[in-house]
C-alpha cells in the first residue's frame, strides 16, 4: 500500500514536469506549427542559469532563471525563427533543430563536457514522514506550482486579450492577422509564455536529478514529443493530460514492468507515438470538434 | 558522344568533382585520408537522403536509423569467425556462422535496410508534411533505443567492435560514384518527375489526380538502400560503433549537408558534403590547435559544431535552396544551345 | 477610396488575374460578380494582403498598400468577411466579437458599438457565452459580419457571404448588408449570385477568367445589349 501512494506521488511529480514541458512545446506548436526541437535546451539553458547563480539565494535564483530563459526564448524566436516563418513546417523543424545543435554545443564550449551539481535549496531534498511513508517535499512542490501555473495559464489565455488573440492564432492564424493583430507580437507572446514553462521545467528536472550537463535537454525533447502527439499536436489541454499521461505511465512501467523489458520502455512509447500518428493523428484527447448545427 | 556527355553533365559533371576532390588524399597523411574516406561515405548518405527528400519534399528524420541497421547487418556478417562467438554469442545459427567478403556484405547491408523501410513504408508514406517527418522521427529513436539494447543482434550499449577496417578512399569513392548515378537514373524517371511535380503544389497535384504515395515509396527504399550501403562503409571503415552513431549528431550532420548544398538537387547533395566536410576538417584543426602567422589558436571541443550549425541557421534564413539554388550544375563551356539547369 | 490599377496576379507560371482595374468611392457599395474561378477571391485576398501581386497597384485613400502585411492593412480600415467565414469555433461569440475590436483602442466605444451590433444580429446576443462552433452556418455568417464591423473599417469586403446557407438566411444577410448600406459603410460586395447582387449595389463589375469584362450601375448593366443580361441570368442558373 505504502509503495503505491509512494509511486502515486512519484507518477503526479513527474507528470507535472512532463506537462510543462508538452505545454510549453503545445503552445509554440499551436500558432506557428513548430515544434520546437530547441525546447530541451530551453530547460538546459535554465539549468545553467542555476549553476552560475548557486550562491544567491533561492527566490533570487528562481527568479533570474525564469529572466534568463524567457529572455532566451525570445531571442531566438526573433534571431532564427521569425526570419523563416512564412516556410514550411518541414523547415521551421529543421530551424529548430540547428538551434538545439547550437545552444547544445555552445553548452559545451562554455562550461565542459562534465555535468555540474548543483541544487535549488536544501529544503527541497527534505521529507515529510506521514507513518511509513516519505514524502519528498520537492514533489509537494512541484506539483502544487504546475496547479497554479495551470491555473495563471488558463487565466491568462481566458481573461486578457492577448490571452484570447493567442488562442484564436492557434485555430487560425492568419484570420487572426486578417483583424489587424499584431503577428510579431503573438508569436513573441507564444515564445515567453513557452520559455516561462521551459524555465520552471528546468527548475524542477535540475532540483530532481541535481546535475546539469549539456546535453540534458534530449530526455524533455523526448518526453515533450511524445505528450504532445499523445495530446493532439497543438492541443493545449491535450499537452498537459499527455504530459500527465506519459508521466503516470513511465512511472508504473518503470515499477511493475518486467525487469528485462525496462530498457525497451522508451521504444515502447515511441511505438506508441508512430501508431498515434498513423491512427489517430489529433491525438488520442481530442478537443471538441467543431460541428456545425444546420 | 559530345552529345551526350553534355547532356548527363549533371551527373558527370559530378562524378567528375567527387573523383578529382577524392585524390586530395594524396596530399596529406593518414589523417587526410581518413577524412576524405567519410566524407565519401556522408555523400553517400546524403545522396541517399536527397533521392527521398530532394524529389518528394518530405522531410526525414529517419534515415540515420537505415544507416543503423546497414551497419549492424555489415558487422554481423564480416566479424571474422574466429572472433564471433566472443562478441555476439548469442546469435542464430546461420549467422554465427555468416562470413561475407566486402562488397556482398556491402550490398546485403543496403538490401536488408531498404527491405526495412519497405515494411515502414506501408503505413508511413501516405502521411504528408509535418506528420510525416515526425513519423520518421519516431523511427529514429526506436530503431536507436533497440539498437542500444538489443544485446543478441548489436551488442547493446557497448557496441560493436573488431568489424575488419576494409573500406578505403577507392572503395568509398566507388560507391559514392554508384550513388550519385542511381540518384541521378531515379531523378529522370516518371515516379520522379511526379513526385516534384506534387513537390511543389501537393494540393494541386493531388487536384488533378496525382497520388503519390507508390512513387514516394521507390524514392524511400531507394534511399534507403543508399543509408543501409552507407552504414556498411561506414562500420568497415571504424571497426568499432555504438548506437550512439547512428542518432541525433550524424542525422543532423546529414540533413545539414543536404540542406546547405540546397536539397532540391542532386548538385546540392554533392556540393553540400564537399563543403561541410571540408569546413569541418578545418574546423576540427583548430579545436586541436593551429599556429596562424606565430599565432596559437586552439579551440575547445564544440567549436565546430557551433560553427556548423550557424552556417545551417544562415543558409535557412538567408538562403533557403542552400548554395546552389537547388539548380544542377551546367555544362561549363560555351555552348551553341544554352542548356537550360533543371530544378 | 479604393483604386486597384491593371493588377496582375500569378500562381506560379498560371496568371489569375490580368491587369484588372476597378475603384470603390466612399459611401458605395460595389459588386464584383462572376463564376467560380474567375479571380474574385484572388482580387480580395491581394487586396488584403495574403497574396503578393506580379504587378500593377492598389492604393487605399490614395497611399499604395501593395507589400503590407496582412495586420497593418487591416488596421488601416479595410475589413474582411472571408469565404468560409473562418470564425473561431473554440472560441466563444464574445470572444469572436472581441477579436474583431482588436484593432480598436476607444474602449467606450466599443462597448456602445457592441451593443448596436447585437441589436442588429439578435442571435449572436442569445448565444454570447457560447463556443462558436455550436452556432449554424447562418449564425456564423452573422458574426463574420459583426466581427468584421466591430474593427469599424471603412471599408467592407464580403467574400461570398452568401455560398452554402439556405435561401432563407440569404435574405437575412442581405437585410443585413442593406442595414450596413443605409448606415452608409463602403463595401465591396463578392457573389457569384450575379442578379440580386447588381441589384443591390451601386456599381458592379463582371469578372471572367481574370478579367474584367463588364462593368457600370446597375441601370448601364441592364442597358448594356442583351448579352448582360443573358451572361447575368446565366450566372444564376448555375
Amino acid at each position: 500500500m505504502e509503495a503505491l501512494i509512494q509511486n502515486i506521488i512519484n507518477a503526479l511529480s513527474l507528470s507535472s514536469l512532463y506537462a510543462l514541458i508538452a505545454l510549453g512545446m503545445a503552445i509554440i506548436f499551436g500558432i506557428m506549427r513548430l515544434m520546437n526541437f530547441a525546447q530541451g535546451d530551453f530547460i538546459m539553458v535554465g539549468g545553467y542559469a542555476i549553476v552560475i547563480l548557486a550562491d544567491l539565494p533561492w527566490p533570487l535564483k528562481v527568479l533570474a532563471t525564469l529572466l534568463v530563459v524567457v529572455a532566451l526564448a525570445l531571442a531566438v524566436e526573433r534571431l532564427a525563427f521569425r526570419p523563416v516563418r512564412d516556410s514550411d513546417p518541414a523547415t521551421l523543424l529543421v530551424t529548430s533543430f540547428a538551434v538545439a545543435f547550437l545552444l547544445q554545443n555552445l553548452a559545451l564550449i562554455i562550461f565542459g563536457s562534465l555535468a555540474k551539481a548543483t541544487t535549488l535549496s536544501p529544503f527541497l531534498l527534505e521529507v515529510w514522514r506521514i507513518g511509513d511513508l516519505a514524502v519528498p517535499k520537492r514533489d509537494v512542490v512541484m506539483i502544487i506550482t504546475t496547479l497554479l501555473l495551470l491555473a495563471g495559464l488558463v487565466a491568462f489565455l481566458d481573461r486578457t486579450a492577448t490571452g484570447v488573440q493567442m488562442r484564436a492564432a492557434s485555430e487560425d492564424f492568419r484570420m487572426t492577422q486578417l483583424l489587424g493583430v499584431n503577428a510579431n507580437k503573438i508569436v513573441a507572446s507564444a515564445f515567453a509564455v513557452s520559455g516561462l514553462l521551459a524555465a520552471v521545467a528546468g527548475l524542477f528536472l535540475v532540483s530532481t536529478t541535481g546535475t546539469v550537463s549539456w546535453n540534458m535537454g534530449l530526455n524533455p525533447l523526448l518526453v515533450g514529443f511524445i505528450a504532445s502527439v499523445i495530446g493532439g499536436l497543438g492541443s493545449l489541454r491535450g499537452a498537459v493530460l499527455g504530459g500527465f499521461a506519459l508521466g503516470t505511465i513511465t512511472v508504473m512501467l518503470q515499477a511493475y514492468l518486467p525487469l528485462e523489458l525496462r530498457p525497451y520502455r522508451d521504444a515502447f512509447a515511441y511505438s506508441a507515438v508512430l501508431l498515434i500518428l498513423l491512427l489517430r493523428p489529433e491525438g488520442l484527447i481530442v478537443e471538441r470538434t467543431a460541428k456545425e448545427r444546420v | 558522344m559530345a552529345a551526350r556527355v553534355k547532356e548527363h553533365w549533371p551527373l558527370l559533371g559530378l562524378m567528375l568533382l567527387t573523383t578529382l576532390i577524392a585524390q586530395v588524399h594524396f596530399l596529406g597523411a593518414e589523417v587526410v585520408s581518413r577524412e576524405v574516406t567519410t566524407a565519401l561515405v556522408n555523400l553517400v548518405l546524403v545522396v541517399g537522403l536527397y533521392i527521398f527528400i530532394g524529389n518528394s519534399g518530405v522531410f526525414s528524420f529517419g534515415h540515420i536509423s537505415f544507416m543503423a541497421i546497414g551497419a549492424y547487418t555489415t558487422a554481423i556478417l564480416v566479424i571474422p569467425l574466429s572472433i564471433k562467438p566472443y562478441i555476439l554469442p548469442n546469435l542464430p545459427g546461420f549467422l554465427a556462422d555468416a562470413h561475407l567478403a566486402f562488397v556482398p556484405a556491402t550490398i546485403i547491408a543496403g538490401l536488408v535496410a531498404a527491405v526495412f523501410a519497405a515494411i515502414i513504408a506501408v503505413p508511413l508514406m501516405r502521411l504528408s508534411g509535418l506528420t510525416a517527418a515526425l513519423a520518421t522521427f519516431a523511427v529514429l529513436v526506436i530503431v536507436f533505443v533497440v539498437a542500444d539494447n538489443w544485446e543478441t543482434f548489436t551488442g547493446g550499449a557497448s557496441g560493436l567492435a573488431n568489424v575488419p577496417t576494409q573500406t578505403g578512399v577507392y572503395d568509398a569513392l566507388a560507391w559514392a560514384l554508384v550513388a550519385l548515378v542511381v540518384a541521378y537514373a531515379f531523378q529522370r524517371t516518371r515516379w520522379a518527375l511526379k513526385l516534384r511535380a506534387s513537390r511543389e503544389d501537393e494540393p494541386a497535384a493531388r487536384a488533378v489526380g496525382i497520388g503519390v504515395t507508390l512513387e514516394r515509396t521507390i524514392a524511400f527504399v531507394l534511399g534507403a538502400f543508399l543509408a543501409g550501403v552507407g552504414g556498411s562503409l561506414f562500420a568497415q571503415f571504424l571497426g568499432a560503433f555504438t548506437a550512439q552513431a547512428f542518432f541525433l549528431n550524424i542525422t543532423f550532420l546529414t540533413l545539414m549537408m543536404l540542406i546547405v548544398g540546397g536539397f532540391t538537387s542532386l548538385a546540392g547533395a554533392v556540393i553540400g558534403t564537399i563543403f561541410i566536410s571540408a569546413l569541418s576538417a578545418l574546423l576540427i584543426r583548430v579545436e586541436d590547435g593551429v599556429d596562424i602567422v606565430g599565432l596559437h589558436l586552439q579551440a575547445t571541443r564544440g567549436l565546430r559544431e557551433v560553427i556548423l550549425a550557424l552556417i545551417m541557421l544562415l543558409v535557412l534564413i538567408l538562403r533557403p535552396r542552400g548554395i546552389t539554388g537547388g539548380r544542377e550544375i551546367r555544362w561549363p563551356f560555351r555552348s551553341a544551345q544554352p542548356t537550360v539547369g533543371r530544378s | 477610396m479604393l483604386r486597384i490599377d491593371e493588377l496582375t496576379v500569378r500562381y506560379g507560371p498560371i496568371a489569375a488575374l490580368h491587369g484588372i482595374s476597378l475603384e470603390v468611392n466612399e459611401g458605395e457599395v460595389v459588386g464584383l460578380i462572376g463564376p467560380n474561378g474567375a479571380g474574385k477571391s484572388t482580387t480580395l485576398n491581394t487586396i488584403v494582403g495574403l497574396i503578393k501581386p506580379a504587378s500593377g497597384s492598389i492604393t487605399f485613400d490614395g497611399r499604395s498598400i501593395v507589400g503590407q502585411v496582412p495586420a497593418k492593412i487591416a488596421r488601416s480600415g479595410i475589413a474582411l468577411v472571408p469565404e468560409g467565414r473562418r470564425i473561431f469555433g473554440r472560441l466563444t461569440v464574445a470572444e469572436n466579437l472581441q477579436l474583431g475590436a482588436a484593432v480598436r483602442k476607444d474602449r467606450a466605444q466599443v462597448a456602445e458599438d457592441l451593443e448596436r451590433t447585437l441589436d442588429l444580429f439578435g442571435v449572436l446576443r442569445t448565444y454570447y457565452s457560447q463556443p462558436a462552433d455550436r452556432l449554424s452556418g447562418g449564425e456564423q455568417q452573422q458574426l463574420a459580419i459583426a466581427r468584421a464591423l466591430l474593427g469599424r473599417p471603412r471599408l467592407l469586403l464580403l467574400d461570398e457571404p452568401s455560398l452554402g446557407l439556405a435561401p432563407i438566411i440569404v435574405d437575412l444577410v442581405f437585410d443585413v448588408l442593406a442595414e450596413l448600406k443605409r448606415d452608409g459603410v463602403t463595401i465591396l460586395l463578392v457573389e457569384q449570385v450575379a442578379a440580386r447582387t447588381a441589384e443591390f449595389a451601386d456599381r458592379s463589375y463582371v469578372l471572367r477568367t481574370g478579367r474584367i469584362a463588364l462593368s457600370g450601375t446597375r441601370d448601364e448593366l441592364d442597358g448594356k445589349a442583351d448579352f448582360a443580361h443573358a451572361y447575368l441570368g446565366a450566372l444564376d442558373e448555375v
